[in-house]
Parts: structure tokens; sequence; C-alpha cells
């Protein structure tokens, strides 16, 4: 069984935010108002934003630092354990995921995070007419669950799934031609699009994957690492 | 279909796009209908999913792409693996496209204005009547003998659509086919030209490169490939075994400073000095390729011709500019302009690199003789045309266009002055986009205004002067996606579709070695859309006559399929890959004859192509040798004799009294809007602009913290920005990484028109700006306006 694991090298990252916008038409987040965004309710799975607290020394020896950051899919996350309802929850391969049909909006997660990747529908996603046609059709339903690409309705939180549904995809096209699946099948839009060829995705269980190797490296850290969240999303920190 | 591979998946959905049903034949791909009730989870997507490559048109970097198409529908554009400028990445400007395919406001069908001019009023018509009204127009200018009142503005024209359009024009009888390169790219051409002899803006093999000197090229947020730049300092810093450095020179960090190893924040406008004191420091030390400067280079030691002494490169170098003296200038310490040198000529290869779009290079004749002594670097260094060096941009072999018929009233109408003063006024220019308006007001007649890919009112420093040489021009015709800030002026707007739906080749450029991509419908056009080219052909035909003969083509994919048909592929292999390329860059060896015909040289007009670089530019020399130096100084020279032929430092003319107006404005491209003024309308890209301040949906002015605590300013504050010329409010935001003489707005915020997501959003920096146009290269003056801001 892998354990889907990103790696973000800092230093081949250049802010350009095509994984944000990758996530967006991939996963069919909305753009919210321009009201709503100055208040910071932005739906984007993955943010990039000048790393808080970073910037440091005065003209000229100043530097900005920037993250990019999807959910840590992390291997305690705090965001199940205060769930009233199960709707959040680690599977087998390591992927936090969210159930949106059981989902009743608490937020209580939200809070929880540490890392505020998790994000609450306060309106129905709107999409101007013609705009809704670019939505990704792809998604996944049965025995209640409600999840990847499809729109997510008023009063549920949403995550980045690492494109759980590009999982599933591959598995059924491997099953479609009769053959086994192979991690390097899948990759989430993020991975597929940066334009610094900065992340990385693959099975940590693999020693020999790439994203076994990296983590590995002495420039490997992991975000807040002392609440003990083990994130699966790892970095390799810049100018080093 | 039991066994393949996603590559092969790809290709087959390619070539057979908008037939196959790849994904339908695929079990578990499929549509089912009430899977809510299935035991397991079960993944649904699309019942037909095709693939179809295609080229991006967001930013110069043409951008390979991928779109998903799902039920008909477009739903994710991907980066084409197969693409060597993105290699399968892409940005979010290319992610978001589908915004603009799908755009709430786009142009659905041809438009005649029914009320004044800008009131907004107005009806539709067909085509045919479009098509009409304009070869009449036109056969009537052609039959009062005056052709050459019909003028062409264009934008980012790709592949054969350049000289798609001029061969329009020609075969009309005017010369007025004029495009908006003086409005970023062409400082760096005509700096090329003038030395290397190629008019081209050159490329830089950053993969194999150990040394960048950034002359405020902006690497990572924009330039005319800034994704091939990306890719390349992503290589740079850990794609191999040997870190290269980066040193940005700019008065704004900004991301590429940030990301890069040394920032050396310059005062703006003044690179020129800068390079012309690292060249020194090269010279003294003697860190020169002596064989490529003697043997194949021009100039660099004093000359005599026809018994007169000329000064050379070398000693005019070592006389003015020591590195004490440039710090005086340049505000970047001499210790550091000796180390920084020194650094570059011992981890050669090493670039220095030219600004495009977003430097602040422009500006003054002192912006071309800037963009000469950046390059002179690489000369010095003798890295032209070496791995890891400077290399010259090869093409594809293009079918010639067949020979236009005789036809007096058009030659007559060709040898008219241009409209925009370019070789006749500017005498050094191609284009000079932006005096089109001053030309209008000043009496030049136009008839007939064509709009294409450009919009003059929001892009040219000081547009709004536009909208009054608008008034003086009787028909203006405008293509568009969106009505924007132009079109909203024009008699006819006829809607193009956008480049997700239209034929268009494109020479891929950044990479060196020559391909062609391909951009193809990858649906059917969503409204009433006319290609432009295709509107051209069919006006051609209507107008009969040598016209017509001109272009003996059906369509434009026509045109496309004559003009690439040696390329070394058949049409459908391109249809179907999206690129065909000859890979593998070679360098010419130094003198031989690919060396003279491709590397150095060839481009001169007057000067001798004889493959020698010119540290004393000849061509230049060609063209104002005639001159009295009361015409030099008019031309903003401070200089006479050789030095007019050597680059050197000749101070910005800056617009503004420097008590009054302290600060210097610079407009930036951002990575997120990008140089196309479309994608302000892009809601997922409004929302993004802002990240590097933290705002959104909005403009901003960026500003040193030290400056604004001077001001009594603070974050967020409302701030009037004000120049000679005009004044904008807008948002302040605090930058520590800026000179503290220097503030920077962000552009393709201010938008009076375009779209419900665009209008009125920000504010627009260049309208403030100086309209002028500098008066020997015709470019456009974006740097050197100067400004006040205060608390609104």
């Amino acid at each position: 069984m892998p354990k889907w694991s990103m790696v973000i090298d800092l230093e081949k990252c250049v802010a350009c935010q095509a994984c944000s916008i990758a996530c967006r038409f991939e996963n069919n987040t909305p753009v919210v108002s321009p009201e709503l965004a100055w208040e910071g309710r932005e739906m984007r799975w993955n943010d990039v934003f000048p790393a808080p607290h970073e910037e440091s020394g005065d003209y000229p020896n100043t530097k900005t630092h920037y993250l990019t950051r999807p959910c840590m899919h992390c291997e305690n996350p705090p965001c199940i354990k205060v769930c009233p309802v199960q709707a959040t929850f680690i599977d087998e391969e390591g992927l936090v995921r969210q159930n949106y049909a059981r989902c009743i909006g608490c937020r209580y997660c939200t809070v929880a995070c540490p890392y505020g990747v998790r994000y609450f529908n306060w309106f129905a996603p709107e999409f101007e007419s013609p705009l809704e046609q670019h939505l990704n059709p792809d998604k996944i339903e049965g025995r209640g669950d409600l999840e990847g690409p499809a729109v997510r309705p008023k009063g549920v939180v949403e995550k980045c799934t690492y494109c759980v549904h590009r999982l599933r995809k591959a598995h059924a096209r491997a099953e479609a031609e009769g053959r086994d699946f192979r991690p390097d099948e899948y990759m989430p839009a993020c991975v597929q699009t940066c334009t610094g060829k900065a992340r990385f995705f693959g099975d940590m269980n693999d020693p020999d994957s790439t994203v076994s190797r990296l983590a590995e490296s002495d420039r490997a850290f992991r975000l807040l690492e002392e609440v003990g969240t083990h994130p699966k999303t790892i970095y390799l920190q810049e100018g080093k | 279909m039991a066994h393949f591979t996603r590559r092969q998946f790809l290709k087959i959905s390619g070539a057979t796009a908008g037939v196959a049903a790849v994904a339908g034949a695929v079990p578990g791909l499929t549509r089912r209908s009430s899977t809510i009730e299935a035991a397991t989870p079960q993944f649904q997507t699309s019942g037909e999913d095709v693939i179809v490559p295609t080229v991006c048109l967001l930013c110069p970097s043409g951008c390979g792409m991928l779109a998903r198409v799902a039920d008909g529908r477009v739903v994710k554009m991907e980066g084409s693996p197969m693409h060597p400028i993105n290699l399968g990445a892409l940005c979010p400007k290319g992610q978001a496209s589908l915004e603009l395919l799908y755009n709430p406001d786009r142009l659905k069908n041809p438009l005649r204005r029914s009320g004044e001019r800008g009131s907004g009023q107005w009806r539709e018509i067909t085509w045919d009547e479009a098509i009409t009204e304009v070869a009449q127009r036109l056969n009537d200018l052609r039959q009062a003998g005056h052709p050459e009142q019909a003028a062409l503005l264009y934008g980012e024209t790709r592949g054969q659509l350049r000289s798609f359009f001029d061969r329009f024009m020609q075969a009309v009888g005017s010369p007025n086919a004029i495009s908006k390169d003086s409005l970023n790219v062409e400082a760096a051409k005509l700096a090329t030209y003038y030395t290397q002899g190629i008019y081209n803006f050159p490329n830089y093999d950053l993969e194999n490169s150990n040394y960048i000197l950034s002359f405020g090229a902006n690497l990572l947020e924009a330039g005319p490939w800034v994704q091939r730049t990306v890719a390349g300092q992503s290589y740079m810093r850990r794609g191999r075994a040997t870190r290269g450095k980066i040193v940005v020179i700019d008065p704004r960090q900004g991301i590429t400073g940030a990301k890069a190893d040394e920032w050396i924040p310059i005062v703006p406008g003044t690179d020129a000095a800068l390079a012309l004191g690292m060249a020194h420091v090269l010279i003294k030390a003697g860190l020169i390729d002596f064989e490529f400067v003697h043997e194949y280079g021009f100039g660099f030691e004093d000359f005599s011709t026809d018994g007169v002494k000329h000064k050379g490169f070398k000693n005019f170098v070592l006389e003015n500019y020591d590195p004490r003296k440039v710090e005086k200038i340049t505000g970047v310490p001499a210790t550091t302009i000796s180390r920084l040198t020194g650094e570059f000529a011992k981890n050669q290869p090493g670039v220095a690199m030219l600004a495009g779009k977003g430097g602040m290079l422009n500006g003054s004749i002192g912006g071309l003789y800037a963009g000469m002594a950046v390059h002179m670097l690489n000369a010095l260094v003798g890295n032209i045309d070496k791995p890891g060096g400077v290399q010259t941009q090869r093409y594809m072999p293009c079918t010639s266009w067949p020979e236009l018929s005789s036809d007096p009233v058009a030659e007559a109408g060709r040898q008219q002055q241009r409209l925009d003063g370019a070789g006749s006024e500017y005498p050094l220019a191609r284009h000079a986009y932006q005096a089109v308006a001053d030309h209008v007001l000043n009496g030049a007649s136009v008839d007939t205004l064509f709009l294409t890919g450009a919009n003059p009112v929001f892009e040219a420093p000081g547009g709004q002067r536009f909208i009054d040489a608008f008034s003086k021009i009787p028909f203006i015709v405008s293509f568009a996606s969106f009505m924007d800030d132009s079109a909203q002026y024009a008699d006819l707007v006829l809607p193009e579709p956008t480049f997700l739906e239209r034929w268009q080749d494109d020479h891929i450029e950044g990479i060196g070695y020559p391909g062609i991509a391909l951009r193809q419908p990858v649906i059917e056009p969503l409204y009433n859309t006319m290609n432009t080219a295709d509107f051209f052909l069919r006006v051609a035909q209507t107008m009969g006559g040598p016209v017509a003969a001109a272009f003996p083509w059906g369509s434009y994919e026509e045109v496309l399929q004559y003009r690439l048909q040696n390329i070394g592929t058949d049409w459908d292999t391109l249809k179907e890959l999206g690129v065909w390329m000859v890979p593998g860059y070679h360098p010419a060896r130094r003198g031989n004859e690919r060396w003279v015909q491709e590397v150095v040289g060839s481009d001169r007009l007057s000067a001798p192509r004889d493959g020698r670089f010119d540290f004393y530019a000849r061509e230049l020399s060609c063209a104002l040798d005639a001159l009295s130096p009361e015409q030099l100084a008019a031309l903003g020279l401070s200089v006479t004799g050789d030095a007019v032929y050597l680059p050197h430092y000749e101070a910005p003319p800056y617009q503004g009294d420097a008590n009054d107006y302290p600060l210097h404005l610079n407009v930036i491209t951002l990575m997120s809007l990008g140089p196309v003024s479309a994608a302000a309308n892009m809601p997922t890209l409004m929302e993004i602009s802002g990240m590097t301040v933290g705002e959104t949906w909005r403009g901003w002015v960026e500003m040193n913290p030290e400056t604004a605590r001077k001001h009594f300013l603070q974050k967020d504050d409302e701030v009037v920005v004000e120049s000679p010329f005009g004044r904008v409010q807008t948002r302040l935001k605090i930058v520590p990484g800026l000179r503290p003489d220097t503030v920077n707005m962000p552009y393709n915020f201010g938008h009076t028109a375009g779209g419900r997501y665009a209008k009125n959003r920000g504010a627009n920096g260049l309208t403030v700006m100086s309209g002028q146009t500098e008066p020997a290269t015709g470019l456009a003056a974006f740097t050197n306006t100067r400004v006040r801001v205060r608390k609104a």
C-alpha cells in the first residue's frame, strides 16, 4: 500500500502561483467576490504567500521568503480528532480526506488545523455563466461519500485532497487496461504544472522513490514540526 | 486498446481530436447513473475525453498546452511535455485561460456603432456587412490615390501573423503596419542590432551558464520568455551538480531579486554606467577574450579610416568609466562593481541579460546605449554563440510569400512616410506605436485604423491621448474578444475568437533552435466570431484586383499550410503533436560561413556584414553620420564625435522637477496578470494578483518603508500618485525590497472597459506617465516620469 507524500523545494519555487490555479481548475474551487476576498475568504486549497515574520533586514539587506502551502496530509492530523461526525478521515494510503456528505459545517477542523488549509463554504459557489462550462466533471460518489472536484454545497468544509480523483482515475485506467497500477501514474495537478519543477510527488513507502530520497536531505523540514502532526508534505529549505 | 501508456494515450487522443471517445472505451471511466447506491465509492468522469494540443497566448513565452475537452467542454489546461519552452509546466495565466474562453463578457457578434463615439450604443451586424464595408472603404482610399491613409496597429503577432498583416497592408498600399514593440522589447532588439547586427532579442543558454548578471531582466515574473527563464534558473540552481549564481540589478527586488543570490538596487536609468564600469574592470584586469575582441570584434582598439582617427571602445571606457566614477552615478559601490565583474569573468560561461518588458532600460536614447553596453559585456568575455552564453534564435524555413503583382497605386502608397514617424522623424526606429496618437493630433491624416491585439488607450504611457486622436480618425475597426478600453471608441467592433478557438502558428523562441508550434481550435468557436486573419483574407477577396490576387488562399489555415509546407513534417502530424522542431542548438564556429550568416552581422542594412561584433557601432554611424551637432542634440545626445557610436551613459531626461516630484515611477508586469490587457478580465488572475503585497482585486503602489515614514504614510493608506501629467488614486503597500527613491505600480489595473472583472479595479499607472516618444529610437518613455505620493 503506497503512502503518498509531496516534497516542495523552496529553492526552485518561484512563487508564480501556478499550483494555486492548477488546483482551482482541477478541483473546481470558486472565485469569491472581491468583497469576500478582501476579508480573506478566498478558496484556494494551495495558497502562495510571503512567509510571515520572515521578511528580515533593512533596505538594501532585505529578503522576502515565499511559501506555497497545500494540505500537509499529516500522519497525525488534528482535524480528524475534533470532527464530531467523522466527516474528515485519513485513508489507508495516508490521504486526509473530507466527506462532504457527512460534514455538518461546525468548522472545528478549520480551527484545529494549525496550517490553515481548511476552507469553509460560507456561500454556495457561484460561477457566472458561462464560466461553469469549465468545471471539471470528475467526481467520486457512493456510500455517502461525495468527494473530488464536484462543486461543494454551502456549509461544508473543503480541502486539498492531493487530487484523490486522479488516483482513482489512474486506478480505473490500469484496471481497464488489465495491468497493475504504478505509483508514477498519479500526481496532483499542482505537481504537474509547477513552473520551477519544484514539486515532487510519490510513494513514501518506497525507499527508492524521489520523495523518499529527498525527505532524507539535510535541507528537508516540515512546517510546525514541533506540534507533532507529522506532515507528509515536506519542504526543502531555500539557500542552503 | 488493451495496453497503452499515458504517452500513447495522449498521442491517440490528440490525433483524433474531436472524434474519438478514448475514455468512453474504457470501462470504469464511463459515465454511470445512480451510483450513489453502489457498494463501493465510484469514480465518475466525462463520457468522452479528448486531449488537444495548442499554444498559450497570454504572454510572449508561447507555452505549449494540452486542452482536456470533456464532452465538448474545455475543462483543464496542462502544459505540453513536448513543447521545449515549458516542458509540461504551465503558469497561472495558462491554467486560468479557460476564464478567457468561457468569460461572460465575450463579444458574440460583429457590432456597428449606433450612437456617438464612446457612447456604448451598438447594433449587431453580419460579417458580410462588415467585410463589404471595410473592403469598400479600402477600395475608395485606393481609388482616391491615398491607400497610405489606412493603418494597422498590432500587438502580439505570433508566427506568420506579423508578415501576413504586413503583406495585407502592402497589398493595399500602406506602409503603416505598426507594432507595439516600441512599448517593450524594442530597446533590447535595437541594442542587439547595433552591436551584434542581429535584429532580435538574444537567447541565453541558462542551463549551461554559471553566472547571470540580470540588468532589469525580470527572470521570474515577466520578460520575453518568462517560463523559459524560470526553467533556466531552476535548473541552474538544483538541476545540476554545480550551482550557478544569479545577480539581479534592478531598483526593485521583486520575486526575481528575492530568489537571487544578490540584489543590486541600482539608481534607476543608470544601467549603462554600471555595465561600462564593469567593462572597465574587465579590460583593465585583462579578463577579456582577446581573440574575440580583436579577430571578431570591430572598434575595440582605436582605428582610423581614410586617414581620420577614431576612438575605440577600450580607450573610451578606460578614460570615462572608472568604477569610482561609476559608483557616483549608479550608487553601486566600486568594490561591488569590481567584485561582481571578477566573479562574472571567472565563472564563465555567464551572461549579462537584457531586459525585455519589465526592465528600467527603456525611456531615452540612453536606454539604447544601456542595452548595447550590457550586451557588450557578453562579447568582451567572448561568449557570443557559445554553450552557456548568448545564442541567436534560429527559425524554421517558411515558404516565401508569392511576389505581389504590379500595382502602381499600392507602390506609390507604400513609398509614403509612415504614420508613426519610424525611420523618418525617429531615425533609428522600426516602430513607434505610441507616437501614432501625437501624429494624428498634429494633423497626419488617417482614414481607416485597424486595431488588432492592440489596446493603445490602456497600454501606452499617457494612452488617454489616443481617445482625442481617435476623434480625428473617421473610421476605426477594432478586433477584440472583449469591449476593451480602445474598442469602445471604434466604429466597428469585430469579435475575435480567443486563442483556444482559432488557427495560429508560433515560431518557438527563447530556446535557440528552430521550432513551430500550432494553435488550433480546441473546440468549435463559441460565438459568431472570425479569426482576424480570415477577415482580412475575405476583405482582400472582396476588394478584387491586385489585392485579391495577393491572397489566393481560402482560409488562414490554408495560409499556414502554405507557409509551413517545408518545415519537415506534414500538417496532420503538426496538428497531432502541436509542435515540431529541430532540437539541438549548434553554435557556429567563429568567423565561418554560419557565423556570418546567422550569428553576427547578418541583419545589418548599411554596415558591412563581416561577422564582426561592433564595439564601435558602424550601423549607428551609417544612420547618424550625416546629422549636425544640433540635430544630434535634438535626439537627446549630450556628446558628439566618436562617443555617439560608442555606448555611453546619458542621464535620463526626467519629466517633473526633482523637488516637486521626488520619486521614480516604475510600472511593473506581474506573473499573474501578465502583459496582455484582456487577462485583467479573468477573475482568478485578479484574485491572485497582489500575492506579494497581500492585496487582491485592486491595484496598489509599492513604497520603501523609510520613504513612507518620511511621507507620514502607512500601509493600506489611500494615496494619490501625481505627476505633471495627471494623478491616480490607489492604495499604499510597504515593500522593503525597493529603493527609497522609486515607487512601483502593477500593470493591468485601472481599465475603463474590458469586462466586469477588469473595469474600474485599481489605477493604471501609465496614465500619469509622459506620453513622449524617445526622439532617436521611437521607444515609448516608460521610465522617465517622476511622481509624488500623498495621502488622498
